[in-house]
């Protein structure tokens, strides 16, 4: 169903595309109409607050719409450039997103290729299955299911730490030490298998001749595992590692919200529960605005920057 | 890996990697099987520290319990209400923006797809959304939790790749038919879809089924889904416990929460081995390109 077969083969031009994109519309018009209200839709939800990123530069007045009212040109974010408060957000945002792609962008990986190896197909499905599962529980259940194997009184850790090295109790989700670790440590329980499907996927497809001419070569399991498969899923594993870099200062904000104390403050609040606190909970709307959109255009920069250079490096990019 | 070495002994490695994968398992399963336990054992086990991997002295309290709070109810209630409300909306706008722009000839079709894709890297963050849903009256009406989220462009780009990946014959023996396109889409297009629409009607399911931020900043208290429910309880803001008597209302907490946990994830834990193959299906089923 090509639109050329509708192309008038009238010798004056204007004429023959008016007449040809009329038909278009005739012949068309039931896929211009299913596409109007999903569409429109689209713009209400997704782009009219991308235009409500203006109220960073305008004073907003309750009741007087979600655009503001008067320019107020760069005053919030100079403001917010001043704060300590922001950069305390700042600094956090960046050292739980390194610490977080530092064990959880290489874990997938690690686990993919030890799956790879098993040798029962059925176990291997298996453990698949068993492992992208918590992708699917909700971040609430699994920070109340920590919060209880966590808890001083009877949680399961401390008490195998009591046990096992006579430990006092620690109060872990309270202390702001571990609440890093925490956050990544429970990211790496729910997205390791969900991961690992995608560089698993990549790993299957590598062309078996490869290994078989390694075998020929006499190589070992972990040779063809450092030679053959980790070269062969080099592109993926760059697409994935643009896509983490990209989403730097976008951590898994409710998570952080959920085991957000006040006695973690000093480590637990990031950009985006700082944008949650001052915005809805002290309603500073345009103040809040200015640094989500600024955390924003570092993001889109950020994944632009890692596509270029991956595109210069190793000819991978996403778009 | 191939059948000619299948009766290969087992090697170190091989034993290494087994030993692993078993490790893997356990982390995933141990935490469900602690809580389960938790939510069986009686009081008294659980302040004496008896409890780690199967009930002990075996009772039904904390369930009894819950299910006789009358807002854990309302709650399950709310949940499944906007689950199943909002997977329709969202499959229903979904398949036939979708639909619609599978079709590469249709004026608009690289701007459109190229607002989608520009979307997903830049959105429109969490103030200008609040306000904008506060504007149009959404706020406190269940249309905040069922409108906002109907179309997410991940799910829209699967649906659109698996839609141009059914070969134009089909379609136009359907024309020849004298079908037209709202046709086509409903008798044609949809049936041979199922598996794409399975698969993204079960990750917005699981979406809705998990939310409990958007319930927390856009609903009133008894509009609350059941997330949002057991998040209270675990931040000590709702008390569940009040009923409990003399029994030391901590411990209470504890096995009502792994209660509530339970219950609230029973669900996707039950429909999880049956439906598995459609949660993976859309990584590979519509790989994301624009």
């Amino acid at each position: 169903m090509s639109d050329t077969t509708f192309v008038s083969k009238s010798p004056r031009d204007s004429v023959a595309l008016r007449s040809s994109s009329r038909r278009h519309f005739r012949r068309y018009w039931q896929l211009y109409v299913m596409m109007l209200l999903p569409l429109c839709h689209f713009l209400l939800f997704k782009y009219a607050p991308l235009i409500g990123n203006v109220l960073a530069f305008r004073r907003f007045r309750p009741g007087m719409g979600p655009y503001g009212t008067e320019w107020v040109g760069l005053a919030y974010f100079e403001r917010f450039l001043q704060d300590p408060a922001f950069w305390r957000a700042f600094n956090n945002t960046l050292i739980l997103s390194f610490g977080n792609i530092l064990i959880n962008f290489p874990i997938p990986i690690i686990f993919a290729l030890l799956l790879y190896e098993v040798r029962s197909k059925r176990f291997q499905k298996f453990v698949q299955t068993v492992s992208y599962m918590p992708r699917f529980i909700s971040t609430v259940v699994v920070i109340a299911i920590m919060g209880e194997l966590l808890s001083p009184s009877s949680g399961l850790l401390n008490r195998i730490l009591g046990s096992l090295f006579g430990m006092d109790p620690i109060y872990f989700v309270n202390e702001p030490q571990y609440f890093r670790p925490i956050y990544i440590l429970s990211e790496t329980w729910q997205f390791t298998g969900w991961t690992a499907i995608i560089y698993l996927a990549a790993i299957t497809g590598v062309n078996r001749e490869l290994f078989e001419a390694a075998d020929i070569d006499g190589a070992t399991r972990l040779q063809k595992v450092i030679y053959v498969t980790i070269p062969s899923i080099m592109s993926t594993i760059m697409v994935m590692l643009i896509l983490n870099v990209g989403s730097l200062l976008s951590l898994g904000f409710e998570k952080v919200l959920l085991l957000y104390t006040p006695s973690n403050a000093m480590v637990s609040d990031i950009i985006d529960t700082l944008v949650y606190r001052t915005g809805l909970t002290n309603q500073n709307y345009s103040y809040a605005t200015a640094i989500g959109l600024f955390s924003g255009v570092i993001g889109v920069i950020l994944v632009s920057g890692t596509n270029w250079l991956s595109k210069k490096m190793s000819g991978e990019s996403i778009y | 890996m191939s059948t000619k070495r299948k009766f290969r002994p087992l090697t170190t490695g091989d034993v290494l990697i087994y030993i692993i994968m078993i490790f893997v398992v356990l982390v995933c399963f141990v935490p469900f099987v602690y809580m389960l336990a938790l939510s069986l054992s009686s009081p008294e086990a659980i302040i004496n520290n008896k409890v780690s991997l199967y009930p002990v002295g075996l009772n039904f309290e904390a369930y009894k319990q819950i299910f006789t709070y009358p807002n854990f109810f309302k709650a399950y209630g709310n949940t499944i209400f906007y689950t199943v409300g909002g997977t329709l909306i969202s499959l229903f706008m979904s398949a036939l923006f979708a639909y619609a722009m599978s079709k590469r000839f249709l004026k608009g079709h690289k701007l459109v797809m190229m607002l989608i894709v520009f979307s997903m890297f830049f959105s429109g963050g969490l103030i200008p959304t609040y306000l904008l849903i506060s504007n149009l009256h959404l706020t406190g009406t269940v249309w905040a939790m069922l409108l906002p989220f109907a179309i997410n462009q991940f799910n829209l780009i699967i649906l659109i790749n698996f839609f141009r990946a059914i070969p134009s014959e089909i379609e136009e023996a359907a024309i020849i038919d004298g079908l037209d396109y709202f046709g086509i889409l409903q008798r044609v297009i949809l049936p041979l879809s199922t598996p794409a629409l399975a698969t993204i009607g079960l990750y917005t399911a699981v979406f809705f089924w998990n939310d409990w931020f958007n319930g927390l900043i856009y609903l009133n208290t008894n509009q609350y889904p059941v997330m949002l429910f057991l998040r209270n309880i675990v931040n000590g803001t709702a008390m569940v416990g009040d009923g409990a008597g003399a029994a030391d209302k901590s411990t209470i907490a504890m096995s009502i929460k792994s209660a509530v946990i339970i219950t609230s994830t029973l669900p996707i834990i039950i429909l999880y081995p049956l439906l598995q193959r459609f949660f993976v299906a859309g990584l590979t089923v519509g790989s994301v390109k624009g």
